[in-house]
């Protein structure tokens, strides 16, 4: 697997012939090109429907005047390819920058020449393709012998393995080898006319080792069981309630319900509710809230592998750091890309992603949580007369521009009198962004975090949020009924 | 791939490889890709970005005698690398599983369907200069009005070609075009400052048939209906759905319940109710890819089969014959495959998509339908989806206003709508006369009695 050779051609001659076109033309440029491979196996009722093998190289070049971006994508990554392109997206930023309106300029900010690996324990590409299938095999299998009411089984498996360069007019030279994977595993379950449906995902930065972690090995049989359970659950009763946000739940909610609303282009855009909001109380003073996307924090949570959410440096080459949003409940900071630090007269604090090489850097969180308070679950139901304790979720989604939001839970079970009782399904919760933070009555000290993928303005990019339980009052819950 | 020859060059060589090396082969297939694209955005009502790009990509898909698929992809169109994907597209279905129930690949067709006004040539050589015309239409809408504060939007214009060649003879190639605009339009109350949103877009074949005006008029007008809104008690009354909230409650979902592989694997809340009446008299849907210069319309599928027209839903009655297939689950099933085959890039083997989805409207106006509500829900859009395995859904109405006294009243906050959607089939009462078109989805306001609204006021 030759990664060098497709880079080859962006060296030292391209660089400075990049700079010579560019200068007294643009303000800014950056050049982002990746070789990816990878594998895919998915399988449903223990059979593959697709194994398959990708190669694949990508670049994106930007370039910048005056408040004007332009943008071109290209495939392939020889000096001619790149030139024409880059010559291609300075006429585009031209043309922006005759009709944009809002004036600005990027603050340059100091060189940063690095290469970055990130450890893979079990290099993906020195694992057999059988070895794969039998390990998704066996996760159908799992899942299929687990009861009789399991009537449908998939199990998705993907790896990739990249190495990329960024090269900008700061004179970045990064080079990073990244590799990722991700098993995914859903299944459905039949009884009485009722189907349900379970979907679990383990997702890391690293090798094959990702795989072989305890929570992987259960993953399927984690998704049996759940499908299998939630086939007894009631459906709700729509109306007000207490509720308790287990760890992955609450990361969701941060994530949905306030997260998405402190990213800094959404605030210039108007669209944010928190817009002016800096330096005010936005939630109970218990709340601090924070995002750090760095590398390293595997280990915190017994993960020999490094979090999905997490990255060196953003696709504009600044460096993943910890950043306080919430802080007693005043809002602190927003989260920055190159763009809005250098609108807002701040520093970039590393938010700057696209989902591949090919797309525009936006403004993205990374790992978002809640820190930890100090109750127990157990005191905080015990302390519930009545509500409900959630657990997991499907998805969520948010407005950040009026503030409402909806997430949808797993598990749901009903609180009487301090006790844990019946089993719900898809209880739907919903609320408003300023509102909700202020009625947290209780935030939990044991603290979990779970990975997905998250989506705006057409591209996905990986996450991780979490946190620890927390109760909160007055809370909408949808339901049929 | 500057030429169809280079293309079929390419295709010639691998399959004759994948015959050559290959061990039990049933058939094989080499699906070429070419896009560009040129695309301008909005933000802060302003010219943000401009872009251009392509994507030509190559994968080819071989399939043993036992059934058994490997797949690869690239998109590098060189000889050398359709050798190396040809190579380990067979090594992939070397190790892969059988599967008794594939049938086969298309063979070759005598006849294509004719459609016409798929590929616009003024969208093909269309520079970016050109397109900014639309773009200001968008900002000078926002801009001329007093409470819009501002307005992310984007044009887009793709040009599209597909070769695809499979080893039981079949050769097409087809082009493409489409271009499309959005507004999302943030409106600011004078006197409560509160904020609000209304977004819109349209998508064509033609580049005449764009309406930038009416789309930013309508994100806009949208955004005011939902300036100041209030949380209501819960209660079950009547709800009338937009075009919009029509695609997200009835049309998408029964598109992915009757994806023929969801379908057989059981996977939703439709399977078991083939052959029945499921909804009222005015549940009538058709797919149908035959439609002129329609986005969802196509001459072949993702595999090579040709497109066709197919009723779904009769009367409320569930047709026997309305499941979409590819040639994959059409196999299975011992059908002709329904041209549904569907490949969203090179990268991916065909799963099923709905070519024009049409639901169709009925005689009353809106006007009249919205005056017949004493007390009732206008419905516009959520951020949310039914569950297709129980055709459950719950949701939180992002878009939404009171209709009171036959009147459209205040937009709602927190306001939560829950109800399955075999029941909702059931209470469809009717069916406006206007219609909007959504993409491939064509869609009327759609009136639904004894729905459960559950509001955020105590």
């Amino acid at each position: 697997m030759d990664f060098k050779d497709d880079l080859k051609d962006i060296d030292d001659k391209l660089i400075k012939e990049l700079n010579s076109i560019s200068r007294d033309k643009i303000e800014y440029w950056d050049v982002r090109t990746g070789v990816s491979r990878g594998a895919t196996l998915d399988f449903t009722d223990l059979k593959s429907k697709e194994i398959s093998s990708h190669y694949i190289t990508e670049c994106g070049i930007r370039a910048f005047i005056n408040g004007g971006w332009g943008f071109c994508v290209l495939k392939d990554l020889n000096r001619k390819a790149i030139i024409t392109g880059f010559q291609k997206a300075i006429k585009l930023a031209r043309l922006s920058e005759s009709l944009c309106k809002n004036k600005f300029k990027i603050v340059p900010r100091d060189p940063l020449i690095k290469e970055f690996k990130a450890r893979a324990r079990e290099k993906l590409e020195d694992v057999d393709i059988e070895e794969k299938i039998n390990l998704v095999k066996n996760h159908e299998k799992i899942a299929s012998e687990y009861s009789s009411k399991v009537k449908n089984t998939h199990t998705l498996y993907s790896d990739g393995h990249a190495n990329s360069l960024l090269i900008n007019s700061f004179n970045n030279h990064i080079f990073q080898d990244l590799s990722f994977l991700r098993l995914f595993s859903l299944v459905y379950t039949q009884d009485n006319g009722i189907i349900q449906r379970a979907i679990n995902s383990v997702g890391g930065i690293g090798g094959f080792e990702i795989i072989k972690t305890e929570k992987a090995e259960n993953l399927s049989k984690k998704s049996a069981k759940e499908a299998v359970d939630l086939l007894n659950a009631k459906s709700p009763i729509g109306g007000k309630f207490t509720i308790i946000t287990d760890p992955k739940l609450t990361g969701t909610m941060i994530h949905e319900a306030f997260g998405h609303a402190v990213e800094a282009d959404m605030v210039l855009n108007n669209e944010s509710i928190l817009k002016g909001n800096i330096g005010k109380k936005v939630a109970s003073e218990k709340v601090n809230i924070i995002d750090n996307p760095t590398m390293g924090q595997g280990k915190i949570y017994n993960l020999p592998y490094e979090l999905f959410g997490c990255y060196f440096v953003d696709d504009e080459g600044i460096p993943s750091q910890k950043t306080t949003i919430i802080e007693n409940g005043i809002l602190k900071s927003y989260l920055h890309n190159l763009e809005t630090s250098s609108r807002m007269d701040t520093l970039p604090n590393g938010h700057g992603r696209s989902s591949s090489f090919s797309s525009r850097p936006q403004v993205r969180m990374g790992f978002t949580f809640i820190e930890p308070g100090d109750w127990s679950i157990e005191e905080i139901i015990q302390d519930t007369k009545n509500g409900i304790l959630c657990e997991d979720f499907q998805y969520g989604y948010t407005n950040p521009s009026t503030g409402n939001f909806q997430f949808k839970c797993k598990f749901s079970y009903k609180i009487e009198n301090g006790e844990k009782k019946e089993l719900m399904r898809d209880v739907s919760l919903s609320g408003m962004i300023l509102e909700v933070l202020n009625k947290i009555s209780a935030i939990g000290k044991e603290v979990d975090y779970s990975d997905g993928m998250c989506g705006k303005g057409g591209q996905s990019v990986r996450v991780c949020d979490g946190g620890p339980y927390i109760r909160i009052e007055d809370i909408t819950v949808g339901g049929l009924n | 791939m500057e030429s169809d020859s280079d293309v079929f060059g390419l295709a010639k060589y691998g399959l004759k490889l994948i015959e050559q090396n290959a061990h039990e082969l049933k058939c094989a297939e080499i699906f070429f890709e070419k896009n560009k694209y040129i695309s301008i955005d909005i933000e802060e009502n302003s010219v943000k970005n401009s872009e251009t790009g392509e994507d030509n990509g190559v994968s080819v898909r071989v399939i043993n005698k036992k059934g058994a698929l490997g797949f690869a992809f690239s998109n590098k169109l060189e000889k050398k690398t359709v050798n190396e994907l040809c190579n380990t597209a067979l090594k992939m279905m070397n190790v892969s599983t059988p599967d008794p129930d594939f049938y086969d690949l298309p063979g070759s067709y005598q006849n294509y369907p004719i459609v016409k006004g798929l590929f616009d040539k003024n969208l093909k050589v269309l520079q970016l200069e050109d397109s900014m015309s639309y773009v200001n239409i968008l900002i000078d809408v926002c801009e001329q009005d007093e409470l819009a504060i501002s307005q992310s939007g984007s044009f887009i214009t793709n040009y599209t070609k597909t070769n695809i060649f499979n080893s039981n003879g079949l050769e097409v190639s087809g082009k493409d075009t489409s271009c499309s605009l959005s507004s999302h339009i943030i409106v600011k109350d004078k006197v409560s400052k509160e904020t609000s949103d209304g977004y819109e877009w349209q998508s064509e074949r033609t580049i005449k048939r764009l309406k930038a005006f009416d789309v930013a008029k309508t994100a806009l007008e949208e955004a005011k209906r939902n300036l100041n809104r209030k949380k209501i008690k819960s209660m079950k009354v009547p709800i009338i759905l937009s075009p919009k909230g029509t695609v997200q409650l009835i049309m998408r979902p029964i598109a992915s319940a009757i994806n023929g592989e969801s379908f057989q694997y059981k996977r939703t809340f439709l399977v078991d109710k083939r052959d029945e009446i499921i909804g009222s008299k005015y549940l009538n849907i058709e797919d149908n890819g035959l439609i002129d210069g329609a986005v969802g319309s196509a001459i072949f599928d993702g595999e090579g089969v040709p497109c066709k027209n197919k009723k779904i839903f009769e009367k409320g009655k569930f047709l026997k014959t309305g499941l979409l297939h590819n040639s994959y689950t059409a196999g299975k099933e011992g059908v002709e495959s329904t041209g549904n085959a569907y490949r969203s890039s090179y990268n991916s083997i065909p799963s099923i998509g709905a070519t024009n989805f049409i639901m169709s409207n009925g005689d009353i106006t809106i006007k009249e339908m919205i005056k017949d509500v004493k007390e009732g829900i206008l419905f516009d859009y959520t951020g949310d989806t039914p569950n297709i395995s129980t055709g459950d859904f719950s949701g939180l109405i992002l878009h939404g206003n009171l209709i009171i006294n036959g009147e459209v009243k205040e937009p709602l906050n927190e306001t939560m709508i829950g109800i399955n959607l075999l029941d909702l089939f059931k209470n469809i009462k009717a069916l406006s006369k206007e219609f909007k078109n959504y993409g491939a989805f064509q869609a009327p306001y759609v009136r639904v009695e004894d729905v459960q609204i559950i509001g955020g006021e105590n």
